[in-house]
């Protein structure tokens, strides 16, 4: 599982007070804490007016970068900031995203076709979030029509096929399913992810939607995913789900985790 | 850190893809087989036994330590006086008639095959003749190792080891058991020559019986 940590993010009231103080040391706690739990990427979102963005993410940037090698995962919804920032990251991370809607694969798609860098791309277009399971896909087959003509290989692209809230779903997530297996099914080597606790909205002890989604999103293709992986249960339960699913030789990984003290007991205080 | 030092420390973290490679840089660099094997190999799991048996490290650990261990005396193995491997002897391990569990066998099988012996395994669910015969057709045979893991086929356990007893060979034999049910007392009681409580102190019980350490 490739786990994007999303604890840097001006949506978060804690991390947009720091981010308006220029509290450095907050964001880099934020970023070493991640990177300690064993993060992929680090997610790197500021909200703030478009205006201020683009030196806004370098502040940011420039905060995590300094305490963590992790490539960062550069969040915004603007394709033109998106463009102007991530080449000032030290190392390739994943654009965080595009979609179908507007010019934003135009922008994009172009800007990183020769590089290293990976790109989230959600199932949405001009006319929203697709309701039904093929027109998800028609999007989805829309964006690698786009992704082809530029070059960008499927195993750079992380296809997020739009988790929303389970309380007001009729099916569960039956459709997410379908749209997992599918994709999945098509191209073998690109990766399938998603913000996790999406899907608990509005329901209380949500850890618990959370955990039992990632389970079944797992076997339903997600290997990559935005969450919290200081979260000891949930990164627990995905490096407990690798070895069910047979991804995990002798369940070794599983064990370095628990040495780890990612899960399980906590570490002693020392 | 000597290239020996490497092999051992593949072993003992299990990492099966690369000892191959180690053991071969060791044997470039003038290093003796022997001594690779001893130091590199044997000592090393020795090192495993003990953390496992100290609750340090978990079974699977053990096991790929085991099949790294293997692998590297793949690359040892035209290297070495024939029969260096199993210099210990041989030992037949067996799980009693009526019990099928295999990985407790298994698990001390491997762990003494990595100290040094030559290991047949029976299998599971083997009855007492079968047993006698792989002892005869094996005049050089050390060791036979007994599992039972049920108390219900601890009376199983109870026979065979009778069985052997009264075997013209038994004098030229060793005979260990074991299994979670199985106690010194119980073995004693029996008339085996040791136990064990894990895979671990198996091996060095072997060693101990064949006068190894």
């Amino acid at each position: 599982m490739i786990v994007i940590g999303e604890k840097i993010n001006g949506s978060i009231p804690a991390v947009a007070e720091a981010i308006a103080k220029r509290d450095s040391d907050f964001i880099k706690e934020r970023a070493k804490i991640q990177a300690a739990a064993h993060a992929d990427y680090i997610d790197c979102c500021a909200s703030v007016p478009e205006s201020e963005e683009v030196e806004t993410l370098k502040w940011m940037i420039d905060c995590i970068q300094e305490v963590t090698d992790i490539p960062i995962a550069v969040d915004s919804p603007s394709p033109r900031v998106l463009k102007e920032v991530f080449p000032y990251c030290k190392k390739p991370g994943i654009i965080n995203s595009v979609s179908g809607e507007g010019d934003k694969i135009d922008i994009i798609f172009p800007a990183i076709a020769d590089t290293d860098w990976q790109v989230i791309a959600l199932c949405s277009d001009d006319t929203g979030i697709p309701k039904t399971a093929d027109d998800r896909l028609r999007v989805f087959h829309h964006i690698m029509d786009k992704a082809k003509e530029f070059g960008i290989k499927p195993s750079r692209i992380h296809i997020d096929p739009l988790i929303e809230m389970l309380c007001t779903s009729e099916d569960g997530i039956a459709m997410v399913e379908e749209v997992m297996h599918t994709i999945r099914e098509e191209y073998p080597d690109i990766h399938i992810t998603g913000a996790v606790s999406n899907i608990s909205f509005n329901l209380p002890a949500r850890k618990l939607v959370n955990i039992g989604f990632t389970v079944l999103a797992m076997k339903a293709g997600l290997d990559s995913a935005i969450f919290d992986p200081t979260n000891r249960d949930l990164l627990g339960v995905v490096y407990a789900t690798e070895a069910l699913l047979g991804n995990d030789d002798y369940c070794m990984e599983y064990i370095e985790g628990y040495r780890d003290g990612l899960y399980g007991k906590q570490p002693a205080k020392a | 850190m000597s290239k020996i030092d490497e092999v051992a420390e593949l072993v003992e973290k299990g990492r099966a893809k690369k000892v191959g490679a180690a053991v071969q840089e060791a044997l470039d660099a003038g290093c003796d087989p022997n001594e690779i094997l001893q130091k590199g190999m044997i000592d090393a799991m020795g090192v495993v036994g003990e953390k496992f048996k100290n609750n340090e490290i978990f079974v699977p650990e053990m096991l790929v330590a085991a099949k790294a261990m293997k692998m590297g005396v793949e690359v040892l193995k035209p290297h070495l006086a024939s029969g260096a491997t199993g210099a210990l002897g041989k030992v037949i391990i067996a799980t009693v008639a009526g019990d099928l569990h295999d990985i407790g066998k298994n698990l001390v099988a491997m762990m003494i095959e990595s100290a040094g012996f030559t290991v047949i395994d029976l299998g599971v669910d083997v009855p007492i003749d079968k047993i006698i015969e792989a002892v005869n057709e094996n005049p050089d045979v050390k060791i036979v190792a007994l599992s039972a893991l049920l108390t219900t086929t601890m009376p199983s356990l109870r026979d065979t080891v009778a069985a052997l007893n009264g075997a013209p060979f038994r004098k030229n034999i060793k005979v260990m058991v074991g299994g979670a049910p199985i106690t010194q007392e119980f073995a004693d009681e029996i008339g085996a020559d040791g136990y064990s409580e894990d895979a671990a102190s198996a091996a060095v019980l072997a060693k101990k019986l064949v006068g190894a350490e």
